[in-house]
């Protein structure tokens, strides 16, 4: 007997609230958070009764998907499941950021949930639709068939005004030069919202934290244990195993934070002359051996892979980490030889 | 009273160390990668992904340019998180060896190309920072860690290709 329930933001989150209702077909509460299936995704299945799926092993066609449950800090996964149209569970305080912000809503999207934000839906709640973005699209396809017509006869108003004189030289340069300068300007304007939105907010934290690692002298700690591991290639095979093991990988990845701030740590130590300059570069994959290692069930499907591909490819994508990891920084290594010497 | 101030004073000092460091980086680090980013993604912008569907379509056929040209063009053109959708040109046994390979390249990108992946700037730019510390130019690091990429993701692909296949062989058993 499937339930409705209510999931309303936690304390400093975004969105919803979302009343949702599973159907026969559409009954799994899909888990992307890494490390098994999250409490929020298990207490979501039991309230409704619906199935509660890890995300990581089990690949579920899109459809059957009725809540996709994530612990995204703001760079990519957050808009993932919006983007595709699937009730979306955020466990962070994340509001409309990342990429694919323009596709998180208030319909679609609820953002620090824990277990307490959760509760059934009393009778006669009208459920949330995903009805804003449905409308929408029921708009631009309207716009698209409406809209041609229009089009054509703009044009052909324009074809018969323009009868007889061609376009001249210099006014297919004016449009050309409009089109470019659109353009670019386009790309300033994302650049710009990149700053503002991700860089910046990250810049705030990382600058925080190495301040009170500075300050404090925990960076003396860090120097003498951080410094001599990634000042070896032994120390730096270690980090990168370490980094690649299947059951970690996952679990260090969302959003490179860690991998971004450890990497800020170590520009430290090169920058005090601790760390050898050389060793920049097989740092960079030592440190980073874990890379997307949270994100392959999400960039499979992003890739129209098939559910079963989805299954089998996280383990390959994993196991061969094992592998490649500490193959790269030894492929670096070799690479760093005549660097800033 | 003069305790309580001493206290304030340190409890100040702790954030001033961080705000040294975060003046440093939106003076030194933010203009460069506007301009940058501005002018890359722009003639991204000019060419169109479109433009590159072909060519990315004749990538899939070879082992090499499948784990080379493929992800190196699905992440300039499409970047982070939308260059995976280029997995669809790729037959379903390559699409998790793909996905290696173009996650992979997200961040050895980021010294020349820093608009593909600018939410996950500082894996590069963090290390970058203390090659600027010490007064040495970062284009030699941008430059290799950009080769050293195309290498690893060719070799990611590779063996994450093979793995995948035996996995795959195992299971139909």
């Amino acid at each position: 007997m499937y339930k409705s329930i209510t999931i309303s933001k936690g304390s400093g989150g975004w969105g919803g609230p979302l009343t949702i209702m599973p159907t026969a077909n559409c009954n799994k509460i899909v888990s992307v958070t890494g490390g098994g299936i999250h409490p929020v995704a298990i207490k979501i299945a039991e309230m409704t009764g619906c199935e509660a799926i890890d995300g990581f092993t089990t690949a579920i066609p899109d459809d059957q998907i009725l809540v996709a449950v994530v612990d995204c800090g703001g760079t990519a996964r957050c808009g993932v499941y919006p983007k595709k149209n699937i009730f979306t569970v955020n466990l962070t305080p994340v509001g409309k950021v990342g990429p694919l912000a323009q596709f998180i809503s208030e319909n679609l999207y609820v953002s620090a949930v824990n277990e307490s934000c959760l509760t059934y839906a009393p009778e006669g709640t009208p459920l949330t639709s995903k009805d804003g973005s449905n409308v929408g699209a029921a708009q631009i396809a309207t716009n698209k068939s409406s809209e041609p017509k229009t089009k054509a006869q703009a044009r052909a108003e324009l074809a018969k005004m323009n009868a007889g004189k061609e376009k001249n030289f210099i006014t297919k340069l004016g449009i050309g030069v409009g089109g470019v300068v659109n353009k670019f300007y386009q790309a300033g304007r994302e650049t710009i919202d990149m700053v503002v939105k991700t860089i910046l907010p990250f810049m705030a934290f990382v600058s925080m934290i190495i301040g009170i690692i500075s300050a404090s002298g925990i960076g003396d700690i860090i120097a003498h244990t951080i410094s001599p591991l990634a000042s070896t290639l032994p120390g730096m095979l270690v980090i990168s195993v370490v980094c690649s093991l299947p059951f970690i990988s996952p679990v260090i990845g969302p959003g490179a934070v860690i991998a971004q701030v450890v990497g800020t740590l170590l520009g430290v130590e090169i920058g005090l002359g601790h760390i050898p300059a050389q060793y920049a570069l097989p740092a960079l994959f030592a440190i980073n051996a874990q890379v997307g290692g949270d994100f392959v069930p999400v960039g499979l499907s992003l890739g129209e892979a098939d559910p079963e591909t989805i299954e089998l490819g996280v383990p390959a994508v994993l196991y061969s980490r094992v592998i490649t990891g500490p193959l790269s920084v030894i492929i670096a290594y070799i690479f760093s030889f005549g660097m800033y010497m | 009273m003069e305790f309580i101030a001493g206290l304030a004073n340190g409890f100040m000092e702790l954030f001033k160390a961080g705000a040294a460091t975060f003046a440093a980086w939106v003076a030194g680090i933010i203009p460069l990668i506007v301009v940058l980013m501005t002018a890359v993604s722009a003639v991204i912008k000019l060419i169109g992904e479109e433009r590159v569907h072909a060519l990315a379509k004749q990538a899939t056929k070879n082992i090499i340019t499948r784990y080379t040209i493929l992800p190196i063009l699905a992440v300039l053109f499409l970047g982070n998180p939308m260059c995976y959708s280029f997995g669809r040109f790729v037959e379903p046994k390559h699409k998790p060896s793909f996905y290696d390979a173009t996650v992979s390249f997200l961040h050895p990108v980021t010294g020349l190309f820093p608009h593909a992946n600018g939410g996950e700037l500082f894996v590069y730019m963090g290390i970058a920072a203390g090659i600027t510390t010490l007064g040495l130019p970062l284009g030699e690091l941008a430059v290799r860690y950009f080769l050293v990429g195309i290498v690893v993701i060719f070799i990611r692909g590779v063996v994450t290709e093979k793995i995948y296949a035996s996995m795959k062989a195992k299971e139909e058993k």
